[in-house]
């Protein structure tokens, strides 16, 4: 029957492939189908869709059987995912459990992910700053990784195009490490973080900032957000289930309903991507080869464009596994380099303090944001006895203290008689880290997963670099802290804990000018196999302090623009 | 004693006198349905006298009305370790014979303000056995994590509110005379 395995093939063709509906991938997806692509996106989690599929947005309280603690056994069969701070009984279904798809750690490396539609777009902390070129410069500048191929005017229109349809709540700043973005109302700092704010700047003589973290979050009723269907964030602060409003940023609120409305958009959930297809006659990617979750059946899909947006370590898992005559070391990978550079940011490190001052104010609300600190170590030269730097995270609340002393009727009025007490204030360090061709991510040569897909090893740790970073976060902060008169200043170091959680894994296939050095050109797609593009966590050359979700999707839009254009040209 | 809390702890006894206690003692009652512990009804009905002396009925409801001792199974049953378990039941079931022997009395069968009085002196002593002390802790720290989690504690008396609206995060100038919603 050979018109059988024609009609079947010309069935599973699309114009585009995207591998993974997350953060990047709804972008791709947005992109390609808005101007006329038909595109599948492949899905290895289940179907989650927005509103529907939120089970817990909706709960009070009280009806949260476990008062949104996690259940012992639910913590202990998943030792990894329990880590992150975001793992609440009201949010656990939002992660993948750790038995899904086991790794091999070289060292400790707490790997978190989100296997549904819109992967960890709904989880994600939403912070959105974007990228300076005090980092794209970074590497050349420092002599590590390669040179970035780009700098933030080439990235600076696609980081305004993609902010006006996600919607930043955001100040004007104007700092270079910082650069102004499409900004909507902010949701203010509070006094005590001003004062900080202003402390910092009188010390430092305006060389540290202090300033209000960019998210996003939707704080102006615009046109493009109705069409999106989605309203104002309601300053709940309950994120992590997904928002009802749509108030928040996801794939699942907001690029993946815009391209199924295009009518061109094919979703396939519980598809798990095992390699890309390459032809070695044709010289290019010719589809994607994916084991259905449930029935293991092995199905391919053919498309002359192909996105890898499956996450950093995932893209990088299914390059390893693409291995073809022309690529018997993974896809593109003539150099030897895929899989190596990997890094992440340093989130170690937090200090707590007390501050006795600004008694007569509190604040009151759920803000889904803080202060942000940007990167000020060696912004225009080394200064220091460590690379690079780091930005933080700064908030301030008021604490109140309720008694539980007594029993009876007594504790029953004691709970009614909450006091005011000082303001806790807080940062933690958002380090940047340096990728090394020791750090790496591997697929092992025995072990596979449920799917038969070779396990990855990851090989990542923190460095002398990192440590000497962390000094220096302690003192500067602790220094700082003192200038404001916070008192109580506590350092919460935990050696042990692992990188990762974070959850900004990044590099493994990067970008660079030089096919020889890099896996990517400045486009993002291969060196070696133009028709491929990989525009998530994994191509990132240097990690920098920010936020990086932003940049994956401006790299993502941009990336697209180029495929539709070279594919008219015919060139890929 | 104050005169106001003298006068609230009369109504309680008397209250407590005429309406019987808020524990439901009859063969009928429907026992707690949970994953692990294996407990008998007698021990349901001595945590929950338990909770109804850490949290009785006053003018507002108390801590069984507002099932808050099904709160404490719940976490003890779902949430604790093994080893918690172990301890929390051990420290359960050597509660009452440590009654009995003290007081010569079943917990349960005693008026509200005797078991405030053997709960607060366990939780105050030196010789209480540890098993007990632990026992007695947990669950008042369980029950009051319980009470502030009741659909009572955050519509009535601290509310909650699960959509604040757009711009609702403000900084205030603190009213001193304004009491204070811990949940605002």
């Amino acid at each position: 029957m050979p018109n059988f395995n024609i009609d079947s093939t010309k069935e599973n063709t699309y114009d585009a492939i995207v591998i993974g509906s997350g953060m990047s991938g709804g972008w791709a997806a947005k992109e390609f189908t808005e101007k006329g692509l038909k595109t599948l996106v492949l899905e290895r989690g289940r179907e989650v869709k927005h509103i529907e599929n939120y089970p817990t947005t909706n709960m009070m309280p009280w009806e949260l059987k476990h008062g949104n603690r996690i259940p012992y056994d639910l913590k202990k069969e998943n030792p990894i995912a329990s880590r992150c701070y975001n793992f609440m009984e009201d949010s656990q279904h939002f992660f993948t459990k750790d038995k899904e798809q086991p790794y091999i750690q070289e060292k400790p490396f707490d790997w978190i992910r989100g296997y549904q539609t819109g992967g960890k777009s709904l989880l994600w902390a939403r912070q959105t700053q974007r990228i300076s070129d005090l980092d794209f410069e970074g590497p050349a500048r420092d002599g590590f990784a390669v040179d970035w191929p780009i700098r933030y005017k080439d990235l600076a229109p696609w980081y305004s195009y993609v902010e006006k349809f996600v919607g930043i709540s955001g100040e004007y700043d104007g700092l270079d490490i910082l650069p102004d973005g499409e900004f909507l109302k902010s949701m203010g700092l509070n006094g005590t973080e001003k004062y900080f704010r202003d402390v910092v700047a009188k010390k430092y003589n305006n060389q540290r900032h202090v300033v209000y973290g960019r998210c996003a979050h939707i704080t102006e009723n615009k046109d493009i957000f109705i069409q999106q269907g989605r309203a104002m964030c309601q300053t709940r602060d309950l994120c992590r289930r997904g928002c009802p409003f749509g108030g928040y940023f996801s794939s699942n609120s907001s690029t993946l309903p815009w391209a199924q409305k295009t009518g061109n958009l094919t979703m396939r959930h519980d598809a798990v991507v095992h390699s890309i297809i390459y032809d070695d006659t044709k010289e290019k990617a010719t589809g994607v080869r994916v084991i259905d979750a449930h029935s293991k059946e092995t199905v391919e899909y053919y498309a002359p464009v192909i996105f890898v947006n499956a996450s950093a370590f995932n893209s990088n898992m299914i390059l390893l596994n693409s291995k073809s005559n022309r690529f018997p070391n993974g896809l593109g990978n003539d150099n030897g380099l895929l899989g190596k550079y990997v890094a992440f940011h340093n989130y170690r490190v937090s200090i707590n303090a007390e501050y006795e001052g600004n008694l007569g104010e509190t604040t009151i609300g759920r803000r889904p944001t803080s202060a942000y600190i940007p990167r000020f170590r060696n912004l225009y030269k080394q200064e220091t006895d460590f690379l690079r730097g780091y930005a933080a995270g700064f908030g301030a609340s008021r604490r109140i203290e309720q008694s539980s002393e007594g029993l009876g009727a007594d504790l029953k009025e004691n709970l009614m008689k909450p006091t005011y007490g000082n303001w806790n204030v807080g940062s933690h360090m958002m380090g940047e880290t340096i990728p090394k061709e020791e750090s790496t991510v591997t697929l092992d040569s025995e072990k596979t997963d449920q799917y038969g897909i070779p396990q990855l090893r990851i090989n990542l740790d923190y460095d002398d670099n990192d440590r000497k970073m962390i000094k220096d976060y302690i003192e500067q902060f602790t220094e700082m802290f003192e200038a404001a008169g916070f008192k109580n200043i506590t350092v919460n170091d935990v050696p042990d804990k692992a990188p990762g959680l974070d959850i900004h894994e990044m590099g493994g296939v990067r970008m660079g000018h030089d096919p020889k050095t890099s896996l990517l050109n400045k486009w993002n797609q291969l060196h070696a196999c133009k028709n491929v593009y990989v525009t998530d966590g994994a191509c990132m050359t240097s990690t920098a302090t920010q936020n990086p979700s932003l940049t994956y999707m401006a790299l993502t839009a941009r990336a697209c623009d180029h495929a539709i254009k070279e594919s008219k040209k015919g060139n890929l | 004693m104050k005169r106001r809390t003298a006068i609230r702890n009369i109504g309680l006894v008397t209250g407590g006198l005429l309406f019987l206690p808020s524990c439901n003692f009859s063969p009928d009652r429907v026992p707690i349905v949970l994953n692990k512990l294996q407990i008998s009804t007698d021990e349901e009905i001595l945590l929950e006298s338990i909770v109804d002396t850490i949290l009785p009925e006053t003018d507002t409801p108390g801590g069984v009305a507002l099932k808050v001792q099904n709160f404490v199974w719940i976490q003890i049953d779902d949430c604790a370790s093994p080893k918690q378990q172990e301890t929390f039941l051990a420290g359960l079931r050597s509660f009452n014979p440590l009654v009995r022997e003290r007081y010569y009395d079943d917990f349960v069968s005693l008026d509200l303000e005797k078991r405030l009085e053997i709960l607060t002196s366990l939780l105050q002593a030196d010789d209480t056995p540890k098993s007990v002390y632990d026992f007695l802790n947990t669950t008042k720290h369980t029950s009051v994590w319980g009470y502030k989690n009741t659909a009572y504690y955050l519509t009535k008396l601290m509310p909650y509110q699960l959509v604040p609206g757009a711009f609702s995060y403000k900084t205030i100038t603190i009213n001193p005379n304004e009491k204070i919603n811990i949940n605002a």
